[in-house]
């Protein structure tokens, strides 16, 4: 057999559907090679290494675009769906990157390892989206969650850091743990584990009624889940502890790539192949997303440290993903999908900024993180451009417009009163009014206040990159959101 | 004589819930840890069950899976411990605590 | 192809504001220089606009549409008629005033007026803007810049101020928002075109019940009304002269100019039924406003609660539905602006130099600035409404158009007229009669850019009190035709 038609063979095994997350999942390994040979004087090259495996996968998701396949015995789908979600994925994780290239050397962490497993992250986070069979998913699920747990605990020396790792750990290996089970009942009801089978024994209404049961039964197990990935309440304890004590690039890959990956995950099941149990969740749904939005909002008005904060405000957003979640639908499901491209620019680049500042002179912590709210007081005067882009994402955050989290919500909150949830939409307009109080404090302190701590902002031109990216990506969407809601509106077509 | 699929499951069950009782209630790390670990296996038994009364061999491939999976999380899970018995001199759930809203 | 006016009324201040932003902060003059420059340009384009307005007809002007978010119906859909040409030239004026009356500001300049612009962009794009998402969103956007401008270069208490007006008003575009939303999702085809919506009004009575309560209270937070007016008098008073200006002249127009175009043409059911309400909150409005406001012993207090008074005379217009009264109302939203506007330039030209707004800690003050006093005058007695001038016409209008309608609380309100004549007559007898004090000896009068802000505004004053046709001109076909429309003549 010639090497052409290998290519060929592969290419009608629906190779192509693995081809964007082994490309990223290659590069993890390049970059953990290329650390061994390299002298520490050349570590900075390896971020650069890690952003070059990121716009290789991005360039084949790009070539890919038009394309379907179904891989490996229908266990992986290439579609515009696990298409936009990965382009989501990689650009959050370039960004990420480039905002660790200082960071991690900052922090004295710039090791190899670190961006090894950040890629392996991500192609797991790929894995997941892109996934149509339950075992599948979960792998992608332990491998984003098994690199997470590692990244969280990065900063070995710090007591706060270990102890993230660890509770992190914990709920999230006990999380899975409820996910498999939950498969493991999938398999029994319907005899496979393909999303395609769960259609096909729960699509109509016509299933025997132990089998009812057992899929509720599943579909709770799987549901609690995917609950504490997107940091729902009351799967959510884990949140702010991780949140605070990882290290703040992690912080932001965190937020970010597995709450996406979450939201994809759960588009796939229980939008996509579980349609016909909607009713029976969209109860819980929605108690949950209120309860979410609700104490999100609420606790992150107590913070006074921002990591916990911007903690307690994902919280809170991830109530905002389950009302659109809870609204299904296809005008539901592509809200989401807009909602997670908004967020990636609007709170990376949040914690890009909390990432960039630092204590300054004096003091005998000098350049150690500012992690206290009060240390941003006073910074419009002596960092107008950091303050600048942090009033874009706080305005953005609490859903003002012209910004990328103003259409965000009014596209949630309008696909919720489509779904008939007038109810949960006033729920939600109402705690995006409460959140304004603690997002704009921010800002407040930043513009109105003057300055108690010296601080200062990190020169890293690679950072500063990142965080313009982000306040371009925020207000884009915010203009212009036209062409990307299309883009999820397509996303979403393509896998019903 | 043969013990039943219902058997079986019930035994996975009680095995997952002794799990999430573990991980509940107890407050040593190395115990909450294998308390997991319990709960993955219950999960392997139910799918080993489910493969043979599917009289397919798809559930015993899975299980291959998950203990490989299990594997991982394990490793990273006892270098998290040792990590923190190292910053904190402790493998107490409650003494792990530094972060409070 | 024609000109797209409209959007460069609305724009030209955006590209002025990024422009600014790009320059050295250490270049102040230059920054000043260009702020005004393109406030002016805008402004040349609104005399333009007023120019060109064919004012026979009542229909929209200067139409502009494109589609902006096709996914959700949601158009750039921007026009004028005679409810909304007033306002837009209104904010022009104003905004160029205030940015000439800015020029003191030495505080982090490049910043001030880069947001200022903005906030013109944004004031302007409300009062042009016919798709309910366009709207929403200029509504919004104004709020931001106007949080900075208030916290930032404010008074001692303007934290405090900042935030209670953004979080007030905030509250009340959420139920703009969900009545946008719930009129959107009960159309079919959905849309959000406001000038479809005044044709068809399609909503059923007990619907436009709840959708008009849910936009009045969002307006009513903006004019402000009885009693959600508790944000005006903080924010008045912290904010900085030209944006006290702003606020007075251009922003508390914003609530009912909403309910000109929105409530009324799209809910005319509702309006008609919650008419007796507005002509209730109307009269609680000027007297109570005039009350408070005579109580005063700060002159920018004073004013601000004059403020709420003189809204109140409006709302009175807009509940009677009469053609007449409607035009006295649209009338004194265009006199109040002008005339509120000059007298927080006057209150911030007195502060400037005796650095306190104490109204008994002044005095004499005649002898010593008497061409500040002239002018002083000359605004007080147009707030107060006296005849020949541009208030009078306007309150004069409302009360004739409403008297058939609402006789008692017409006359209720004629109660408001005398107060409001006691507390400025007073005004004026403590600052400027009496024995001259000595500390004030050295002021100087107004100089020449103080008095190029103010005489446009006063010539103005007078040339609308003596030919008011000169702006209802521009306003009467439309109002004609909205009073027929919600009479049901």
């Amino acid at each position: 057999m010639n090497e052409y038609a290998l290519g060929q063979g592969l290419w009608e095994m629906g190779f192509a559907a693995a081809v964007p997350f082994t490309l990223v999942a290659l590069s993890a390994m390049a970059v953990l090679l290329a650390d061994l040979w390299l002298l520490p004087s050349q570590k900075r090259a390896l971020p650069w290494a890690a952003l070059a495996g990121v716009l290789l996968s991005a360039a084949s998701v790009a070539f890919l675009w038009n394309e379907e396949a179904t891989g490996f015995g229908g266990a992986i789908r290439l579609d515009r769906f696990s298409a936009f979600f990965a382009m989501v994925f990689l650009l959050g994780t370039g960004l990420v990157v480039l905002l660790s290239s200082a960071y991690a050397r900052r922090e004295g962490v710039e090791r190899g390892e670190y961006y090894a497993l950040l890629l392996f992250g991500t192609s797991g986070a790929m894995l997941m989206a892109s996934a149509v069979e339950l075992v599948t998913f979960f792998l992608g699920l332990e491998i984003l969650s098994v690199s997470l747990y590692v990244l969280s605990g990065f900063f070995r020396q710090r007591p706060a850091s270990a102890e993230a790792a660890a509770k992190y750990f914990i709920l999230g290996a006990f999380a899975s743990a409820f996910l498999l089970y939950g498969i493991a009942l999938f398999y029994g009801a319907s005899g496979s584990t393909t999303y395609a089978a769960l259609r096909e024994s729960f699509g109509s209404a016509a299933f025997p009624y132990s089998h009812g049961l057992l899929a509720l039964a599943a579909s709770g197990l799987l549901l609690i889940g995917l609950a504490f990935k997107l940091g729902a309440v009351p799967f959510h304890m884990w949140v702010p502890d991780t949140y605070e004590g990882a290290p703040t690039t992690i912080t932001a890959y965190m937020s970010v790539v597995s709450k996406a990956a979450a939201a994809a995950a759960f588009i796939r099941v229980f939008g996509a192949s579980l349609s016909s149990l909607q009713q029976d969740t969209s109860a819980v749904l929605w108690v949950l997303a209120v309860v979410t939005m609700t104490l999100g909002n609420v606790v992150a008005i107590a913070q006074t440290n921002i990591k916990r904060m911007l903690a307690y405000s994902s919280i809170a957003h991830a109530g905002y993903l389950l009302v659109a979640l809870t609204a299904a639908g296809e005008a539901g499901y592509s809200s989401v999908l807009f909602y997670v491209l908004a967020y990636v620019f609007m709170t990376l680049g949040a914690f890009g900024v909390v990432s960039l500042v630092r204590k300054g002179e004096g003091g005998a912590d000098a350049g150690a993180e500012a992690l206290d709210i009060s240390h941003y007081s006073g910074l419009a005067g002596r960092h107008g451009l950091l303050a600048a882009a942090m009033a874009v994402f706080m305005v953005s955050l609490s859903g003002i417009p012209p910004t990328a989290g103003f259409f965000a919500k009014f596209y949630v909150f309008s696909a919720a009163v489509r779904a008939g949830e007038v109810g949960l939409a006033i729920i939600g307009v109402l705690n995006s009014l409460v959140s304004v109080y603690f997002y704009m404090r921010i800002v407040f302190l930043m513009y109105m206040k003057e300055e108690t701590v010296p601080v200062r902002g990190s020169r890293s031109r690679a950072g500063w990159v990142a965080l313009a990216a982000c306040v371009l990506g925020t207000l884009l969407l915010g203009v212009l959101p036209s062409s990307f809601a299309r883009l999820a509106t397509e996303s979403i077509a393509s896998i019903f | 004589m043969g013990v039943t699929v219902s058997q079986y499951l019930a035994v996975s069950a009680l095995l997952f819930a002794i799990g999430v009782a573990g991980v509940l209630l107890r407050r040593n790390m190395l115990v909450v840890l294998m308390s997991v670990e319990l709960m993955l296996n219950a999960a392997n038994l139910a799918f080993v069950t489910f493969a043979r009364m599917l009289g397919g061999v798809e559930g015993q491939v899975i299980v291959l899976f998950v203990m490989a999976v299990a594997a991982a999380e394990v490793a990273v899970g006892l270098a998290i411990v040792l990590v923190v018995f190292r910053t904190g001199e402790t493998t107490n759930v409650e003494d792990v605590s530094s972060m409070k809203w | 192809m024609e000109l797209p006016v409209l959007s460069l009324v609305t724009f030209i201040p955006l590209v002025g504001a990024i422009v600014v932003l790009l320059m050295s902060s250490e270049n102040e003059k230059a920054v000043k220089a260009t702020s005004t420059v393109f406030s002016g340009i805008s402004f040349v384009f609104s005399v333009v606009l007023m120019v060109a307005y064919n004012r026979a007809i009542p229909d929209f002007q200067f139409v502009e549409r494109a589609s902006w978010i096709p996914q959700i119906n949601v158009w750039y859909y921007v026009g004028v008629d005679g409810i909304s040409i007033t306002m837009v030239f209104l904010t022009a004026l104003l905004s160029f005033m205030s940015v000439i009356g800015s020029f003191g500001i030495k505080d982090r300049v490049k910043q001030y007026f880069a947001l200022f612009l903005l906030l013109q962009t944004a004031m302007t794009g409300v009062f042009v803007a016919l798709d309910f998402f366009l709207f929403y969103v200029f509504w919004e956007a104004m709020l931001v810049p106007m949080y900075f401008l208030i916290g930032i270069w404010g008074g001692p208490r303007r934290e405090y101020a900042a935030i209670k007006f953004f979080l007030y008003t905030l509250l009340g575009s959420v139920a703009i928002l969900l009545a946008i939303l719930a009129m959107y999702f009960s159309t079919t085809p959905h849309t959000f075109d406001i000038v479809e919506l005044g044709k068809t009004h399609p909503f059923a009575p007990g619907l436009q019940m709840i959708l008009f309560l849910a936009l009045f209270l969002g307006f009513a937070i903006k004019v402000p009304v009885f009693p959600f007016h508790t944000w005006l008098p903080d924010a008045h008073v912290e904010a900085p002269t030209a944006i006290s200006v702003i606020l007075a002249g251009v922003l508390l127009k914003m609530g009912t100019y909403g309910i000109f175009r929105i409530s009324y043409p799209i809910l005319p059911d509702a309006a008609r039924d919650f008419a007796p309400f507005l002509a209730v909150l109307a009269v609680i409005n000027i007297v109570y406003g005039a009350l408070v406001a005579m109580g005063q012993k700060d002159l920018k207090k004073l004013v601000a609660y004059s403020s709420v008074s003189h809204m109140g005379y409006v709302l009175l217009g807009l509940a009677a539905m009469t053609p007449t009264a409607m035009n006295g109302a649209m009338l004194q939203m265009f006199a109040h602006g002008i005339i509120t506007g000059s007298l927080f330039l006057l209150v911030g030209v007195i502060y400037d130099r005796a650095h306190h707004r104490d109204i008994d800690g002044f005095g004499g003050l005649a002898v010593q600035l008497p061409i500040y006093t002239g002018i002083m005058s000359l605004a007080c007695f147009a707030s107060l409404g006296l005849p020949g001038l541009a208030g009078f016409i306007a309150e004069f209008m409302t009360f004739v158009g409403a008297f058939p309608v609402f006789k008692t609380i017409v006359m209720i309100s004629a109660v408001g007229i005398v107060i409001t004549a006691g507390y400025f007559l007073w005004t004026l007898q403590r600052m400027f009669l009496g024995k001259p004090q000595e500390k004030y000896a050295g002021f100087p009068d107004l100089s020449a850019r103080e008095l190029v802000t103010l005489v446009p505004l006063q010539v103005l004053t007078v040339f609308i009190g003596v030919y008011p046709w000169l702006i209802i001109d521009f306003m009467n076909s439309s109002m004609e035709s909205l009073s027929h429309f919600l009479r049901g003549v």
